[in-house]
């Protein structure tokens, strides 16, 4: 039965990752791959691990809507009207996720696998506090400190005032075509407020 | 036992939806809707538009399932009760945002962004305050900070939880001041273009939403079940009323600030407000 | 047996996100198949914790910390794009061609 659920989460969690790059739109393809994590934290649960399941499914539900946000800050067909294909050496990628599906599959097939599960009545969730105020102390709070930098960093790089002027002083956008003139608004003319970049 | 609990939840989303519909004064207006056309838009998302309500109305199901209706007893008595309740609070986010996305119309894309952009900060204040509340409870589980508030309800003894925990009700239910999703102002936002029986879901989706919100906050922070004479599911009915009522009334009398500002507020003060409040609740439970 | 699905799956997830990273031009879609490798290596972590470590506490640390990685990228990734956007105002690999220079 369990073996039943997970395999159904598992495929699910597969379809959905296909789907992030095959939708047309970018919403689309954000909330696909946060079905996909739902799936993985559904795993989670099934195979008693509730806190890392249900923590995955919190995470990622704001981390897509954060992404579905960004694309639409970004892309110049947020809501996926028409068809597009932004990809680039398509055969190659093909090939290197094929070759790493497949090596893994067979990794996973030919080694012989321990076989020690969690005991049923395991207090999973204590022990997991213990262990992250306990003997892992030092690098729970490294990821900490670490997550305290990405802060610091993040608003930094993504803001606009810097040490050195404006980060998008002499921005220009690209042309159309490689080395052409450059397409769509310029900072100064202070244009429009929609920018079709010129990068389809 | 189980059977109890199912009936229990579902007579509470469901008593409890009319009762919000009722201290809305909608029920006339609720049921001239049903009766209406459907308008369609150009090129929907039509699944998400289908099932968005749905969502809506699951989400707001699962929320007070993880609720405890007498002392140990919820549907979902998991160990994690607040991270379940806290998915579904992101997740609500999504579904709002969706609802407002699907129909590929402007009013709805533009209650959907202000509400996402209003929707995540929200969400962090309502995390550390329902962490705050685990503190004494030394769990996550619903079932434990119950039992934690026998000598005294965490009203008292954090008393800026519950303020918080409203500010984040009336964004998860759509109401009032926290309203940017389906305010007048943008001509009824992500539901300006739903007409029809799916617009009757959508509002009973709310209703119901406002019905676990309040029962999430009357166990967190009145006790839940607990409370002398009464049996406990019947504390449970009072303290969800209540808490129904002030929302609404809340919801009613403040008025609503532009999303810039709301936006300001929530990362200026609200934040480190619920941060602090976070750490002295933290100190406290020492 | 259920490991032997729960990896599968995990590989799985891990092929689609590498030929996501590789293949896309917007930088967005590219940290999504970041994201879904990520998520491999997270579903492979649970599976191996759950199935095969009888319950050790440092396999949830690990989980842990894979949430944490994916909250770093998440965050720096996009300081970048909105770094890179201010620059040039694109979103898209290409648009950061100087790099080879």
């Amino acid at each position: 039965m369990t073996d039943l659920i997970v395999s159904l989460l598992a495929a699910f969690a597969a379809w959905t990752g296909w789907r992030v790059f095959r939708v047309d739109s970018m919403v689309r393809a954000s909330f696909s791959l946060m079905l996909s994590f739902v799936a993985v934290g559904g795993i989670g649960v099934v195979l008693s691990a509730p806190y890392i399941g249900i923590a995955t499914i919190f995470m990622m539900a704001v981390e897509m809507m954060v992404m579905a946000i960004f694309m639409v800050m970004f892309m110049m067909n947020p809501a996926g009207l028409n068809p597009m294909v932004m990809v680039h050496q398509h055969r190659i990628s093909i090939a290197a996720g094929l070759l790493a599906a497949t090596g893994l599959g067979v990794a996973i097939l030919s080694t012989p696998l321990p076989s020690n599960p969690v005991p049923a009545e395991a207090p999973v969730v204590a022990q997991l506090g213990h262990e992250l105020l306990g003997p892992s102390m030092l690098i729970f709070e490294t990821a900490g400190v670490t997550l305290l930098a990405t802060m610091i960093g993040a608003v930094i790089l993504s803001s606009r005032r810097g040490r050195f002027g404006a980060a998008d002083e002499g921005a220009r956008p690209p042309g159309l075509d490689p080395g052409g003139p450059p397409a769509g608004r310029r900072p100064e003319s202070g244009g429009g407020h929609h920018h079709h970049g010129g990068h389809s | 036992m189980i059977a109890g609990l199912v009936l229990a939840v579902l007579a509470t989303l469901a008593f409890g939806a009319l009762l919000a519909v009722a201290l809305d004064g909608r029920l006339a207006i609720l049921a001239a809707q049903g009766a209406r056309q459907r308008v369609e838009t150009e090129a929907p998302d039509r699944l998400n538009r289908d099932l968005a309500p749905a969502w809506y109305l699951a989400l707001a199901a699962i929320g007070l399932s993880v609720v405890p209706f007498a002392e140990g007893a919820a549907l979902i008595d998991s160990p994690v009760g607040i991270v379940v309740w806290g998915s579904c609070e992101a997740l609500i986010v999504v579904t709002v945002f969706l609802h407002g996305w699907s129909p590929n119309a402007p009013f709805p894309l533009i209650g959907a962004y202000r509400y996402a952009a209003i929707g995540l900060p929200v969400l962090l204040p309502s995390m550390f305050v329902l962490i705050a509340a685990a503190l004494p409870a030394e769990s996550l589980s619903f079932v434990a900070i119950v039992d934690s508030q026998r000598e005294l309800w965490n009203v008292i003894r954090q008393p800026l939880g519950l303020p918080l925990f409203c500010i984040v009700a009336l964004a998860l239910t759509l109401r009032g001041p926290m309203d940017y999703a389906d305010a007048a102002d943008i001509a009824t936002g992500t539901s300006a273009e739903e007409s029809g029986p799916a617009r009757v879901l959508w509002d009973i989706a709310r209703a119901a939403m406002l019905v676990s919100v309040s029962a999430i906050a009357a166990t967190v922070f009145l006790g839940g079940p607990l409370g002398p004479v009464l049996p406990g599911p019947v504390w449970l009915w009072l303290k969800i009323a209540g808490l129904m009522a002030l929302f609404v009334l809340g919801g009613r009398r403040i008025a609503r600030t532009t999303p810039s500002r709301m936006l300001s507020i929530l990362w200026v003060i609200l934040l480190p407000l619920s941060f602090l409040h976070l750490a002295i609740s933290g100190v406290l439970a020492l | 047996m259920t490991l032997i699905i729960v990896l599968l799956g995990a590989a799985a997830l891990i092929g689609i996100g590498l030929y996501g990273a590789l293949s896309q031009q917007s930088f967005v879609m590219l940290m999504m198949g970041l994201e879904l490798m990520l998520n491999g290596a997270l579903l492979a972590i649970i599976g191996f914790w759950s199935q095969a470590l009888g319950g050790m506490p440092e396999g949830q640390l690990l989980a842990i910390l894979v949430m944490a990685v994916m909250a770093v990228e998440m965050a720096v990734g996009f300081a970048l794009v909105v770094a890179i956007y201010r620059k040039r105002q694109a979103d898209m690999t290409e648009s950061i061609g100087t790099l080879k220079q």
